[in-house]
């Protein structure tokens, strides 16, 4: 089909000029992160004339960025293992149970309906319960993330293993393999490409996130870079060029796993909404 | 099958206490801990420095600086997790008055760090909470009015206004000759509430709010002419007043795009930073005609206070007075800009010295909005008003809110 | 069997009492607060039962946000929607660089939402007002997000910009599936594209269309990030979102109870409109 199509080209150049509007503000973020005060009045639109690495190198030592960064990459790991392993053999049991018992049928809704409480309204007993758990740290952090995770991702993977035939497991049974067993070593692998797009979704979201840690966590040396970002907006606001370098780098690791993982990422957020 | 259940549910269990353990903080080398809670993120630089001094000569004690964003947010949320910061800094406004008055700090009446401090400025502690307990010692206090760029003025001709019409005659002047007259910032909301303030408080006064408490007034029947006037300032702004904010503002200005700018002291650092050779003047914002009526609005920037949960409340009395030492408040309003609560500190900087002679004289008044609760959300209300300009609405709306406001409260 | 069922109850029951530790009881206790007068963080506070609720409906500034909402998540709904259903048809076109330009348009999902307002804030105030300005068009040489009534489109920009990555790739996904035999079986054959797109093409993607309607109008709903980033609410209150004002009201205004009750008929509004929506399109998804 590839081949012998002829490229539409007017649809062609549409498109083309369509990414312009997606670039546009990521080229100005970039120069601006590039430029000094007075190359910015000069000119606001063209490339820097002096790249000024240093207000990369100036944000990176201000905001602390090693340390902020390590915080949200190790949030971040840890809660996409822990949802992958948990959240998954939740909805496995739900799933396979759903049809036939009251029980895991009400566990379904009672997941997927928090899907619709609005975040504010636990926010606050949720501070005094952290509290006194002592999970105001990043450990705290990383289950709230799973917890939370629990009502989409349910609704995610239960579409999806009700898709799987039942009689793959019939036949592990009648060999005489576990429940669990045949979860882990036969269910499990075959939800590959599910698991690739929760876990997509969970790394952006908890990468991303910003006022769970803003409530949860008290130490400043446990910040994340959204927070640092947060900290920077009301410390340098005069200085443009400074924050631009900053909320570049704060997005830049995501970028970079973008670029080398895009047709991954993106066949795996589309495989997942397939169903 | 149930084995590898309950060591799913053990895991589960072993990561939460893994949680719980590694959240406590400990210290066992004898030397107390304090914690120093501060919401003004560009003071964290000239605190770290007292700070280091004063572990410096006092090996006994180790104080550490606490400074997160959205600091409010986050003092109201340790609050709530019972987690209190030994000695809290912040301004005296709405926030300062429901922490003082949910008791959470120790009660600071007669004790000795008030010694120094000028009753005045005790007395708007007292004011904004309501309460006859003083629950915070003044440390810094910081001025709104209006900073004007000395080279234009004189390039223009322009002197200091005095009163509400030589104010708008200076920038009628600046206006027709081409120059900004005002740089007004009103994207944010904040910014707004800037000339209700100064107006606010040399109008009506403050005593309008003891009054407002017990529905004795209303903003309908007082605010007429601060309304009026604060309308009349726009027509002397940019082409763009809603569409800049605080940062715009400082850099346009800092640059030397406008004559005059409506704002608080705390600004000049920040112009500072975009043009540290700018000839920088400040005077009152002259909201009446009657000279003698025009007062500075001046307000507690910082005030100390001590958590009445601390283990430590002398060891943080001692921080306290060390901040309060005439040398360590000269150096602190020094580096901010700021004017000292210490009695014979001085501000010395040029930039401000139109102020000070209303400083010794008392011929002060207080930031109006501190004693408007937060939930009646002035600034978004000003903000809304400057650009419908319809007076009675707006000073309708913070009647209604103010009641709506107060009966939730008394409910 | 009863083996079998034991197994699965435990593969849940962890999970579900850490739910219910950290999401239900927090909201049950959220419920039972907005019946006080709680400040958040006061030593005391007593019952007032429904007065925050008949406050509620007689405050302007809630019914204000309301409106702002609603009226933000309809447009930006129907924009996204439509520009992301567009794009994906191009990207679903016989081009060159296909993968490339999917992967651009892909990119803004993977940013924070918070850094891109901060980004687009900078635009709007000191860069598309120059492009006006240059031009000579008045309406854009001030900077929108500072006009009353302009101040929303603003966030619409920004929040469409953003929501069109997933959609376009979600409707993309749909497309693909469409074999082109379908097109060649169907005896439309020599119609024009109009036609084929409304017997075909749609009725195909209609689940597809089910999702993204639902994922943009939720997302829109609890629109906040956005908020913080261009405008604060402001000017004025023109931009204050249901989960904005929960938020400022709740902890910057010391109303935790009151907000509280605001939170509960936001739950309950968000719960209708999405059940009804998944109901309505998925009856026309049959239809179909």
């Amino acid at each position: 089909m590839k081949e012998n199509t002829k490229i539409n080209w007017p649809i062609n150049i549409l498109v083309a000029i369509g990414t312009l509007i997606i670039l546009f503000p990521l080229y100005m973020a970039l120069t601006i992160a590039l430029k000094d005060p007075q190359q910015m009045s000069q000119s606001l639109f063209g490339l820097p004339t002096k790249w000024r690495f240093d207000n990369f190198a100036n944000a990176i030592e201000v905001t602390n960025f090693f340390q902020a960064f390590r915080n949200s990459a190790l949030v971040t790991t840890a809660t996409v293992v822990l949802t992958l392993l948990t959240n998954s053999m939740v909805a496995y049991a739900i799933g396979r149970n759903m049809e036939r018992s009251k029980f895991f049928k009400g566990l379904y809704f009672y997941f997927v309906s928090a899907m619709f409480i609005p975040f504010p309204i636990i926010m606050l007993p949720i501070v005094k319960l952290t509290a006194s758990l002592h999970m105001t740290n990043l450990v705290g952090l990383t289950i709230l993330h799973t917890v939370y995770a629990l009502a989409f991702n349910v609704f995610v993977y239960v579409g999806y293993i009700r898709s799987i035939p039942v009689a793959l497991e019939e036949a592990a049974t009648v060999d005489g393999a576990s429940t669990w067993g045949t979860f882990w070593r036969i269910i499990f692998p075959l939800m590959a490409p599910i698991n690739a797009t929760v876990g997509i979704l969970v790394c952006l979201s908890t990468y991303n996130d910003f006022l769970l840690p803003l409530i949860i966590v008290s130490d400043q040396d446990m910040y994340t870079l959204p927070l640092v970002q947060y900290i920077f907006q009301g410390q340098f606001n005069t200085d443009y060029n400074l924050a631009f370098a900053s909320y570049l780098l704060a997005m830049l690791p995501m970028i970079v796993i973008y670029l080398f993982a895009q047709k991954w990422i993106i066949s795996g957020v589309t495989r997942g909404s397939v169903k | 099958m149930r084995k590898w259940g309950s060591a799913c549910l053990a895991g589960l269990l072993i990561i939460l206490t893994l949680a719980a353990c590694s959240g406590g903080g400990n210290n066992a080398s004898g030397v107390v801990e304090l914690e120093f809670f501060q919401n003004k993120p560009e003071a964290k630089g000239s605190f770290d420095k007292l700070v280091a001094k004063f572990n410096e000569q006092h090996p006994n004690i180790h104080v550490s600086q606490v400074n997160p964003p959205d600091a409010e947010t986050v003092l109201k949320t340790r609050v709530v997790k019972d987690d209190i910061p030994d000695i809290i800094g912040l301004g005296a406004t709405d926030t300062y008055s429901l922490l003082a008055q949910s008791e959470i700090f120790l009660n600071l009446t007669n004790d000795p760090l008030l010694q120094n401090i000028d009753p005045k400025y005790v007395q708007m502690l007292t004011d904004v909470t309501g309460m006859q307990e003083v629950t915070g010692v003044p440390f810094a206090l910081n001025a709104s009015g209006v900073i004007y760029n000395k080279d234009i003025f004189q390039k223009l001709g322009l002197s200091v206004p005095k009163t509400w019409d030589e104010l708008i005659a200076t920038a009628k002047k600046a206006k027709e000759a081409d120059v900004i007259p005002f740089y007004f910032t009103y994207k944010d909301d904040w910014q707004t509430n800037l000339p209700f303030n100064d107006m606010g408080g040399t109008l009506v006064g403050i005593d309008f709010y003891k009054e407002r408490r017990e529905n004795k007034t209303t903003f309908q029947s007082a605010y007429q002419e601060v309304a009026k006037k604060q309308l009349e300032l726009l027509n002397y702004g940019h082409s763009d007043n809603f569409g800049k904010n605080y940062a715009d503002g400082n850099r346009a200005f800092g640059n030397g795009e406008s004559a005059m700018y409506i704002q608080g002291s705390w600004a000049i650092s920040e112009i500072r930073k975009v043009n540290p050779d700018i000839n920088l003047g400040f005077f009152p914002l002259p909201g009446s005609n009657d000279e003698a009526q025009n007062k500075l609005t001046a307000g507690v920037d910082t005030l100390l206070a001590i958590s009445n949960q601390t283990e430590h409340p002398e060891e943080a009395k001692q921080f306290i007075s060390f901040l309060l030492q005439p040398e360590n408040s000269q150096q602190y309003i020094d580096e901010q800009n700021l004017f000292s609560s210490v009695d014979g500190v001085q501000q010395k900087d040029e930039s401000v010295s139109g102020l000070l002679p209303y400083f010794e004289q008392g011929k002060i008044v207080d930031f109006v909005d501190h004693y408007i609760p937060s939930a009646v959300q002035l600034n978004p209300t000003v903000q809304a008003f400057l650009q419908n300009k319809d007076i009675n609405a707006f000073l309708g709306t913070l009647d209604k809110e103010w009641d709506k406001v107060a009966a939730r409260r008394a409910s | 069997m009863s083996k079998r069922m034991s197994t699965y109850y435990w593969m849940t029951i962890p999970a579900v009492l850490l739910f219910f530790l950290f999401l239900t009881l927090p909201a049950i206790q959220g419920v039972y607060y907005s019946f006080t007068n709680y400040n958040g963080f006061g030593k005391t506070y007593d019952f007032i039962w429904f007065r925050n609720y008949i406050n509620l409906f007689t405050d302007n500034v809630v019914g204000d946000a309301y409106w702002f909402t609603i009226k933000f998540a309809v447009v930006v709904t129907i924009f996204v929607n439509v520009f992301s259903l567009l794009i994906a048809l191009g990207l679903n076109a016989s081009i060159k660089f296909r993968n490339f330009f999917r992967g651009i348009y892909f990119l803004p999902n993977i940013l924070s939402v918070l850094i891109v307002g901060y980004i687009f804030n900078y635009l709007f105030s000191n860069v598309f007002t120059v492009w006006g300005q240059s031009l000579g068009i008045n309406a854009l040489s001030t900077n929108i997000l500072g006009n009353e009534n302009l101040a929303w489109i603003g966030v619409v920009i920004v929040a469409v910009w953003q929501s069109i990555a997933l959609n376009t790739i979600l409707y993309l996904a749909g497309l693909q599936t469409i074999s082109k035999d379908m097109y060649e079986a169907s005896s439309l054959d020599g119609a024009g594209k109009w036609r084929e797109f409304w017997s075909i093409t749609f009725p195909l993607i209609a689940p597809f269309f089910t999702i993204n309607m639902v994922l943009a109008m939720k997302n829109a709903l609890m629109v906040f990030d956005q908020i913080v980033a261009l405008t604060n609410g402001g000017p004025g209150r023109a931009t204050q979102s249901i989960s904005f004002l929960i938020y400022t009201g709740g902890f910057e205004g010391g109303e935790f109870a009151y907000q509280s009750a605001n939170s509960v008929i936001y739950f309950i509004v968000i719960a209708v409109i999405s059940i009804l929506q998944i109901r309505f399109l998925q009856r026309r998804e049959m239809d179909m």
